[in-house]
């Protein structure tokens, strides 16, 4: 049986332990919080966009603007994945990586674009072929951050003749709950929406012009909110984790605490029985 | 009387949502004026000024991009940078002038044009309203 000493070192690294986990479990609240809100103040203009987007499209039925076309039926594909930059988060990027493999399967000539370290470094590992990667944005994650991203993958549509780009991620549903999606980034689909004008605009310059740039806002919005929302999942699945090892950690101390007492126990009895039995054999 | 109502719709915020009578926007085929029962209109705003009038009062901001709709008296701005004339640096605007003109001026190939003479025009417009 362990010493009374080891025990009591046992118990203080599991408590600092406990000590950690509880903080990036408090971390990843606040983290959580903040990226929600993002995602909120981030709806007006995502919607706006969207919705002139949408009449555009209606009154162009055939257009052939590249961003605003139906998918060809044969050409390259992207894939650009979204994993997290940091560890420690439950199966948050092993769920990912799962999907991507199931992906990848049915469109085994998909280039791999990795957003976020988690996901790079697998790949890397295993040796698939990269195009292109993004790596440690959620840190510091700002509007301007997501355009350049957004600005990269609309250069490569664009220039490469890339048929579709498809964006796998983990929605955010709440905290406990995520929703890995797999979304068509371009061409563009506007989303469905009631708020469409029959009205005809006068558009200046003229629509292509419109339509480009309105497009590429559009892109960035959506890489924008892409990236909140895995982020808010990401510490959705880091506090769920961290606040399992918490709980670990305070059952491990518990036992450990019993243990610890029974050892402290045992050796009082020892000593009182070496005691009498020395009593006994001074009489 | 009827009101213009404007919003003006960032990334991360509603910046504006008030009524106005008559609106400046500088749009890239050039500054247009919008008052009452404007018709619909779409157009993308370059580097410039946005007037706003209400009664004798007027405000200023430094618009940079963005695009602007009028339907119906509302009319809706979304851009990424909108500043009104406190929020500006000028020192910031005179220096990042100044790089942009020398960008401008030098014969490397490796220099995105485009970008300087965006960020330019910028400065430009940052230190109109923000000297004055």
């Amino acid at each position: 049986m362990a010493t009374l000493k080891e025990i009591r070192n046992r118990i203080e690294s599991v408590k600092n332990t406990r000590q950690i986990t509880n903080a990036m479990r408090m971390v990843a609240a606040s983290k959580l919080r903040k990226a929600q809100e993002n995602i909120l103040k981030a709806r007006p203009y995502a919607d706006y966009i969207n919705d002139m987007l949408k009449t555009l499209k209606l009154k162009n039925k055939t257009t052939t603007h590249p961003l605003l076309v139906d998918v060809p039926e044969e050409g390259r594909i992207a894939f650009v994945i979204v994993t997290s930059d940091r560890g420690l988060c439950g199966s948050f990027n092993s769920q990912i990586i799962r999907e991507a493999h199931k992906y990848i399967k049915q469109n085994p000539h998909a280039d791999i674009i990795c957003l976020g370290k988690k996901g790079f470094d697998y790949f890397k590992k295993h040796s698939r072929k990269i195009t292109d990667s993004y790596t440690g944005l959620f840190n510091e994650m700002d509007f301007s951050v997501s355009k350049n991203v957004a600005e990269k993958l609309l250069d490569l549509y664009l220039e490469e003749n890339y048929i579709k780009i498809d964006v796998l991620y983990n929605e955010f549903k709440s905290a406990i709950q995520q929703n890995i999606t797999v979304k068509q980034l371009l061409p563009i689909i506007p989303i469905e929406s009631d708020e469409v004008t029959t009205l005809d605009f006068i558009y200046e310059p003229d629509e292509d012009i419109i339509i480009e740039e309105l497009g590429r806002k559009y892109v960035h919005v959506d890489i924008w909110r892409i990236m909140l929302e895995s982020s808010a999942a990401e510490q959705g699945a880091r506090m769920t984790a961290m606040d399992s090892a918490t709980d670990n950690a305070a059952e491990l101390i518990d036992v450990l605490t019993l243990y610890f007492n029974r050892a402290r126990q045992a050796a009082i009895t020892k000593e009182i029985i070496e005691i009498a039995s020395g009593a006994e054999a001074i009489q | 009387m009827d009101k213009l109502h404007l919003e003006v719709i960032q990334p991360f915020k509603i910046r504006i949502s008030s009524d106005f009578d008559h609106i400046i926007v500088p749009g890239v085929d050039g500054d247009f004026g919008i008052d009452i029962n404007h018709t619909p209109f779409i157009t993308k705003i370059r580097p410039g000024i946005l007037q706003l009038y209400k009664g004798n009062q007027i405000e200023k901001y430094a618009i940079h991009d963005g695009f602007v709709t009028v339907e119906n008296n509302m009319i809706k701005i979304i851009c990424e940078v909108v500043e009104k004339t406190n929020e500006i640096n000028v020192k910031r605007a005179a220096s990042s002038k100044e790089r942009a003109e020398k960008r401008l001026k030098s014969s490397a190939d490796d220099i995105d044009f485009r970008r300087a003479e965006v960020s330019l025009k910028r400065a430009l417009v940052r230190l109109e309203l923000g000297s004055k």
